[in-house]
């Protein structure tokens, strides 16, 4: 079992008359569980030069009956330092939003299946608004997925 | 223009055997520019009572498309408690007792709701919008 707390600080002086300041912690556990989340994709820095939609999280299998019902956190950051540059965040096959240079999200993840049946899974996917580059960070906690099975290719 | 931040810290000393230390500031502006979101709905509490009943938290008819942002958190105690979040009726994920979640929610299509739906009842969950006006 690892430790790992994930926090969030939103402040402001100025948005209302009154200052915001709101701040929450929270430990990453498994699902239902005080147990916490002890597996991870690691820290992907990526840098891409299409505005072709990519999931980023490839490795997994997406709607995973095994999985379901588990446990998963995802973190995604746009490293772009240009105010127009930005990316559609997808999850299966659905708008969540757009990431503008600097903008990260921090949210939980089924892995669950469609609801629409057009066979997007649960995938994250990502495309940026420009091909010139640019730069991305993204990882996934979690408690556990399942993995693609050797692939053997046939001459 | 305000200037509102998000600063989010993720760490941990034994999921890997290095540590885990990560920090990242954004400061919430609109789409495509520098300037400051400077609308809200403010922090709100919303207390779903009892059926179990789905609830549309932030309807896409209600807003224009834009880099809105959205922070969650359930209120909740007891671990086995937990809010699923949906969009536009895809399942994104669920948030047990004392999990938050920031995300941007562009609400691009009407259809294009954020929906709550608890595990048990009296169950609360704090909630807060910054609008792209």
């Amino acid at each position: 079992m690892a430790t790992t707390t994930a926090a969030i600080a939103i402040t402001s002086a100025d948005l209302l008359t009154d200052a915001l300041s709101l701040s929450a912690t929270k430990t990453l556990h498994k699902a239902g569980s005080t147990v916490g989340l002890d597996q991870t994709t690691g820290m992907t820095k990526a840098y891409l030069t299409a505005t072709t939609r990519v999931d980023i999280f490839p490795q997994l299998i997406e709607g995973s009956i095994a999985f379901a019902g588990t446990s998963s956190w995802v973190y995604i950051c746009n490293e772009s330092e240009d105010e127009t540059e930005y990316v559609v965040v997808k999850i299966a096959g659905n708008i969540i939003g757009k990431l503008y240079a600097g903008d990260y999200l921090w949210m939980p993840w089924s892995q669950r299946e469609d609801g629409h049946g057009d066979n997007h899974h649960g995938d994250i996917t990502i495309a940026p608004s420009v091909d010139t580059g640019m730069w991305f960070s993204w990882c996934c906690v979690n408690e556990g997925t399942e993995y693609p099975t050797e692939n053997l290719a046939t001459a | 223009m305000a200037t509102t931040t998000a600063t989010i810290t993720i760490n941990s000393t034994d999921l890997l055997t290095d540590e885990l230390s990560l920090s990242t500031t954004a400061t919430l502006t609109e789409a495509e520019n520098s300037t400051g979101l400077v609308g809200t709905g403010g922090l709100g509490r919303k207390k779903l009572a009892s059926g179990h009943a789905q609830y549309v938290l932030f309807d896409g008819d209600a807003y224009a498309n834009g880099a809105h942002k959205i922070y969650l958190k359930n209120t909740s105690t007891t671990a086995a408690e937990y809010f699923t979040i949906e969009i536009n009726s895809e399942q994104m994920g669920k948030l047990y007792a004392g999990d938050w979640a920031f995300f941007p929610w562009e609400a691009n299509a009407d259809t294009n709701d954020i929906k709550i739906d608890p595990s048990a009842d009296n169950m609360v969950l704090e909630y807060m919008i910054f609008i792209d006006e």
